[in-house]
């Protein structure tokens, strides 16, 4: 590569916007680790603050992409991409010529809403986390995060694809071992070892369609090219049916885990449980849509005919993990366990969503994913300030925060009232979408999801009511208070707690704010129209 | 006290200039159906301002004086919404015909389906006013009532201390409440008709858990949202099914042609029917799903009046009027029938329960709770029996009964709301005297006095004038004295219940009886009521104290007491049944019209036929009823608890009459029958809530712990096992680590004939 290749590189949005937070933040956390003692204590403001700015810089350019743009492309065009079909392997993209690794990027209608609240999401943690004396590395890593997180998204080669997801691991496992709980080093390693090991499966899926990738072209060693692109239009992909099923498996579990889905869930508790409070948020609100774009983006786009051979075990995947998740989440005493729990319960929609083969329950599995993003980070933020301000997370240590922290219990409710489906907010959009497919594609079987909904607003009000409410007459605070005077929210968290509760009603009574649900609707039809349609049973 | 005793007339003056609105809309150009949005739009706009403004300014002196804590611009906000409304009605009365399709406002979500040929067709979910005899009435009874209730709770709320500083939650709650209840009305489609239903159950939620920091008002806003959504999950399901069917929740598409070109049979329709009215059940607390109606009473007594009483309550039965049309349609002929029996039925029985309930309770709000559970029953079973004579072809008697139900859901919510802000003045009072006799400081004592048991009260119609005749009318519409309020609707419902029954559906007789006997159950009860709280003898020393109060909580009494008198009877007479039904028929076209025209013919037809039907058995019917609610009921409650005042106290001529009465009848001693074993069980409410109760804490509470301790064990226990095997695993593999190169070799080549055989052998 010269250097007219790499300003050429630069001066494409998406890979200004997948490198800057990257190289920004080594970069960042580069200079505070050379610097001597005296200096760090100097530069740790500036640093946060370049941080939060190229935080916000990345923001403004992906509201500038989606501002641009009405996205309304056919299927398999991507906007922003950085090269074209011929140039893939042999022009100016080859990133490892040799073994077909190219830097291909593009941006589509399901990728551009995961760019879009990541770039928002970031900005949040760091704003909720401005002030908890976390020292330069800190936002430094969260800004590293999400350089990872929008390579996820928008790269369109598998290679790159799987560094970016393999990525993300890295700085989560850092922000929950410096800044986890008390049994941080436990969930960190847990939390690495575990969606590593999965994503292994994933790793092996895609080297199995890399080598069976018919496109053939000499220059490099395999004659095979990682590209997404050309596996997704070349005809006669991988042949052999049981391979198939064999790559769509192997997707499958490393997706379902990243989801996470029951039975492979069990690290998502222990990993947010002690997370800093940025760490859940963005754990929640970003990473674990990865899963769900990957399984659409790799597992439906591919592989439609094994989406319809294993459409059972996705609608048994999703079940349990809806039912089951609320159940657990009825009986658990620890605040963000519970809101953890919660989380695998709605991902479980998105799973029934995509099995649904419908254009509505696609559109509302994507929609979810966006919802929850906007939701379950409000939630966490929540959590993290119960923590935060009463040093507990025990559910009924308390009564009465109404009294003593009116604005948290306030932040509090909308993000429970949010998560439960209340209607004009967005979880509700997505709620309804997916089950009015699942009853067109089930019927009865709906009841099913549809009573679970009971059971997520009991688990909710009954928190609510064990937390926000009562204590009457003496004031009833948690004995880790030791007697220290309870405190609201300070206004750096409010502020982000409020932009994140104003999102979600605003999402709740016009979907199509920002063109979202539109083009998430478009973008599950074009998948049913052109892929979903001839295998539909 | 003092100081808010002032009339503070001054403060209505923005109220009053509210009422512009549609003028200068009208100059504008604009239409009221154009301007409809509005009436959903300007409470939600009011309602962050009020508490966004409310959290920063509380406790300063013009927040908490000048706009009574945020209860002014709410007034002002819903004064803009009533004017709105009434510039609706007028401008639908003028052009006898409905609006149809012309309000749409926006597209929700919009969407592709599969058709029947593989093809994609797009679907929109959108957001529209709709507007017919039915919306205008429940939305003009919710205008008023929200704008009079306000008017009520600043009086209500600002004077009580314990309020102090929170007020603006109040009032901000309350105009949010009002913009679901508007939506609701409004809306054009199932679905937003479900979303707003769900604004007002959270609103329900909120307002009931007001006193938060009371472990049995959080319980009960807990119990009263979960009950209600047992409820709107299966209307949820409702919605699935009837947009399965037709591809769209647009009421425009589905009572457009409810068969949709042929394709959709009466059969079709029976569950998804059923599974809504499972919603209406949870929301308007009918049997099964009535246990949370009387704990939502722990909510401040204005939010009684309005959500448990005249509004949302009726939102169940909205929506099965709004179905109506689908049981009308003529080729679905008796497909539907067995649902509008399950209607009747489920009325009959919560009727019956709720009147039975009412008999033993003693708290005076306890009391208008199962009341207004037993009228918002007797209303089910008229619609129940109006769907039934629709889908089986008697169209003439199903157009009668539907708006007799729908003209009882009108008086009903007027009498509800008085009686439940009469309640509330004199708990208010109660309370007041009781400090003022008990000293402000006692606190010790403050928690054995009730102030809303009845048991406490006793002659405090000298003291309360205007409560007590508000309270007198209020009784007698929803006993059915004849001639006012409720008689005129209730009248119908029962004959047509009857008639149901006389056109071939037997299985009706069953709830036709239940409402029968409640008719005099309900003028025992509200008597009841009345009497213990006004007539006889002071039963405690507090009552002295009492006195009646500002202006802001007589003048909405006095409003209301003027139309519970009189409209029944005026609507009647100006063919309000004929109106509601179908603004189109020959009657409903001139609605009022005739009556203005020809009153005394007016006046004597509708006499005639609600005193001498032609039929036998509703004359026997009509006259059971009249005899038993007017007379019998309320006889059996003089003489159990009424009596004739103190000496020197003298009631107003309005209700010294009935007093009169109470105390000549005679008095019989029933503390026997109230130790007796049915009353023990009605006191615990038929032991229906100890059995959810003991039901939840014996399955979904164990299986949740069960489940949680079955994730952290054995689920996450797999995966321990396998992080501990792994390390096993690792110290044996270590060995391999020999040190001689001849060994890696022959690793390093194994490895790579495993890496070509994967790559080349699998393919």
């Amino acid at each position: 590569m010269d250097l007219s290749n790499v300003i050429q590189m630069f001066g494409n949005p998406l890979t200004a916007l997948t490198l800057l937070p990257i190289f920004g933040a080594i970069l960042l956390m580069l200079l505070h680790w050379l610097s001597n003692d005296q200096r760090r204590e100097m530069l740790a403001s500036p640093i946060r603050f370049v941080n939060f700015s190229l935080a916000i810089l990345m923001f403004i350019m992906a509201t500038s992409i989606g501002l641009q743009e009405t996205f309304g492309l056919a299927w398999g065009e991507y906007l922003y991409q950085n090269c074209q079909t011929g140039e893939i392997i042999e022009g100016s993209c080859a990133l490892i010529g040799s073994i077909g690794v190219s830097w291909h990027v593009g941006i589509d209608a399901l990728s551009f809403p995961m760019v879009w609240l990541t770039t928002l999401l970031i900005p949040i943690t760091m704003i909720v986390e401005w002030n908890a004396k976390k020292g330069a590395y800190f936002h430094s890593l969260l800004l590293l995060m999400e350089g990872a997180l929008i390579g996820v998204f928008v790269s369109l080669d598998l290679f790159v694809f799987y560094v970016f997801w393999e990525l993300t691991l890295i700085p989560m496992f850092f922000l929950i071992l410096m800044w986890g709980g008390e049994d941080r080093r436990y969930a960190a390693q847990k939390f690495f070892i575990y969606t590593f090991a999965a994503s292994v499966f994933m790793l092996a899926g895609i080297l199995i369609m890399y080598f069976n990738n018919p496109a053939d072209w000499s220059g490099n060693i395999t004659n095979k090219s990682f590209d997404f692109v050309l596996m997704e239009n070349s005809t006669g992909f991988i042949a052999a049916e049981g391979l198939r099923s064999v790559v769509f498996l192997l997707m499958l579990i490393g997706f379902a885990t990243k989801l996470p889905s029951v039975p492979v869930h069990t690290w998502l508790p222990d990993a947010h449980v002690q997370a800093p409070t940025a760490g859940s948020m963005l754990l929640a609100g970003v990473m674990l849509k990865m899963g769900a774009y990957g399984f659409l983006r790799l597992g439906v786009t591919l592989f439609p005919e094994q989406l319809v051979e294993f459409q059972i075990l996705l609608i048994v995947l999703g079940m349990v993990s809806l039912v089951y998740g609320a159940i657990v989440c009825l009986g658990q005493m620890n605040l963000k366990r519970m809101v953890a729990y919660s989380s695998v319960s709605h991902m479980g929609l998105i799973f029934l969503g995509i099995a649904t083969l419908e254009p509505l329950g696609i559109a509302g599995a994507i929609f979810m994913m966006f919802a929850h993003g906007i939701i379950s980070p409000l939630l966490f933020a929540v959590c993290g300030a119960f923590k935060h301000h009463y040093h507990t997370l025990e559910i009924g240590s308390m009564r009465g925060l109404a009294h003593h922290s009116p604005w948290m219990s306030a932040h509090m409710m909308v993000g429970w009232m949010g998560s439960l489906g209340l209607p004009l907010m967005a979880g509700f959009v997505a709620e309804v979408a997916v089950l009015i497919a699942f009853y067109m594609a089930f019927g009865w079987w709906v009841l099913l999801p549809a009573v679970t909904l009971i059971v997520t607003a009991t688990y909710y009000l009954w928190s609510m009511q064990r937390t926000i409410f009562e204590g009457e007459g003496v004031a009833q605070l948690p004995p880790t208070m030791h007697g220290d005077k309870p405190r609201d929210i300070t206004w750096h968290e409010n502020t982000g707690m409020l932009i994140l509760g104003v999102l979600a009603v605003v999402y709740g009574i016009y979907p199509d704010f920002f063109g979202m649900f539109e083009m998430m609707s478009n973008w599950a039809s074009l998948l049913v129209e052109n892929v979903l349609l001839e295998v539909r049973p | 006290m003092g100081e808010h005793s002032k009339p503070e007339w001054n403060l209505l003056v923005p109220v009053l200039a509210m009422v512009s609105f549609p003028f200068i809309r009208h100059l504008l150009g604009y239409n009221p159906i154009d301007s409809a949005f509005l009436i959903v739009a300007v409470p939600l706009a009011i309602f962050p301002v009020i508490l966004i403004i409310g959290q920063q300014y509380k406790g300063e002196d013009w927040w908490k004086h000048q706009l009574k804590e945020g209860g002014i611009v709410a007034l002002a906000g819903l004064a803009i919404t009533l004017s709105l409304t009434i510039w609706l009605i007028i401008e639908f009365l003028v052009h006898h015909a409905h609006f149809g399709d012309q309000g749409a406002v926006f597209d929700w979500i919009t969407f592709d389906n599969i058709a029947s040929d593989n093809t994609l067709t797009e679907s929109v979910l959108s957001f529209g006013i709709w507007v017919d005899s039915i919306s205008l009435t429940v939305l003009f009874v919710a205008a008023f009532l929200c704008f009079l209730i306000c008017w009520f709770a600043i009086g209500y709320m600002t004077t009580d201390p314990i309020n102090e500083d929170r007020n603006h939650r109040f009032f901000a709650e309350f105009v949010l409440f009002s913009m679901g209840m508007f939506g609701m009305v409004l809306a054009d489609s199932f679905l937003w008709l479900f979303i707003f239903w769900e604004i007002m159950g959270l609103c329900s939620y909120l307002l009931i858990g007001f006193y938060w920091e009371k472990p049995s008002a959080a319980a009960a806003a807990k119990k009263a949202f979960l009950t209600t959504r047992v409820g709107d999950v299966f209307l949820m399901v409702g919605l699935f099914m009837l947009y399965d069917l037709y591809h769209s929740l647009d009421f425009a598409v589905i009572f457009g042609d409810p068969t949709l070109g042929g394709t959709i049979h009466g059969e079709d329709l029976q569950w998804p029917i059923i599974m809504m009215f499972i919603g209406c059940v949870g929301k308007s607390a009918q049997f099964p799903l009535h246990v949370w109606l009387p704990d939502a009473m722990e909510g401040p007594t204005p939010v009684s009046a309005l959500i448990h009483a005249a509004t949302m309550v009726n939102a169940g039965l909205y929506l099965v009027a709004r179905m109506f049309p689908i049981f009308s349609e003529a080729s679905f002929e008796g497909a539907l029938s067995d649902v509008a029996m399950l209607i009747a039925w489920i009325g009959g029985i919560t009727a019956f329960m709720a009147a039975l309930i009412a008999f033993v309770a003693n708290d005076i709000k306890r009391v208008l709770a199962y009341s207004t559970m037993s009228q918002l029953a007797y209303i089910f079973t008229g619609l129940g029996a109006a769907c039934w004579l629709a889908n089986e072809g008697y169209q003439k008697y199903a157009l009668f009964a539907f708006g007799a139900a729908m003209f009882h859901l009108f008086n009903h919510a007027m009498a509800k709301a008085m009686l439940f802000m009469s309640s509330g003045s004199v708990i208010h009072e109660m309370h007041h005297a009781h400090d003022h006799a008990h000293g402000d400081g006692d606190e010790g004592d403050h928690h054995h006095f009730d102030p809303q048991d009845m048991r406490n009260m006793g002659g405090l119609a000298s003291k309360m004038p205007v409560t007590s005749t508000a309270m007198m009318l209020g009784s007698m519409s929803i006993i059915g004295i004849p001639l006012i309020g409720g008689f005129w609707s209730k009248e119908g419902i029962v004959g047509q219940a009857w008639n149901v029954y006389l056109k071939g559906g037997e299985m009706i007789l069953f709830p036709a009886i239940l409402v029968l006997a409640t008719a005099g159950m309900t003028g025992f009860y509200m008597s009841r009521m009345w009497f213990m709280t006004f007539a006889g003898k002071p039963k405690s020393d507090v009552v002295e104290y009492v006195h009646e109060e500002t202006q802001w909580i007589k003048t909405p009494l006095v409003t209301l007491s003027i139309v519970t008198a009189f409209s029944g009877f005026l609507l009647a007479c100006g063919h309000f049944v004929y109106w509601l039904s179908d603004p189109a028929s020959e009657k409903g076209s001139h609605f009022m019209t005739d009556f203005f025209k020809h009153p005394f013919e007016a006046i004597l037809y509708e006499l005639e036929h609600a005193f001498l039907p032609e039929d036998n058995t509703l004359k026997i019917v009509g006259w059971t009823a009249i005899l038993l609610s007017a007379g019998l009921g309320p006889f059996i409650a003089a003489r159990m608890h009424g009596g004739h005042l103190s000496e020197g106290e003298r009631a107003v001529p309005l209700t010294s009459w009935l007093i009169r009465y109470s105390g000549s009848v005679g008095h019989t001693d029933v503390g026997e029958l109230a130790e007796g074993g049915l009353a023990t069980a009605l006191h615990n409410r038929l032991y229906i809530d100890d059995a959810y109760e003991w039901i939840i804490s014996k399955t979904l509470i164990p299986l949740s712990a069960i489940s949680a301790w079955i994730d952290k064990n054995l689920v996450d226990g797999v995966i321990k096992r396998i992080e501990c095997g792994s390390q096993w695993a690792s110290t044996q593999i270590r060995q391999l680590t020999t040190g001689k190169a001849s060994d890696y070799l022959l690793m390093a080549a194994l490895g790579t004939l495993v890496v070509i055989a994967i790559l080349w052998g699998v393919i």
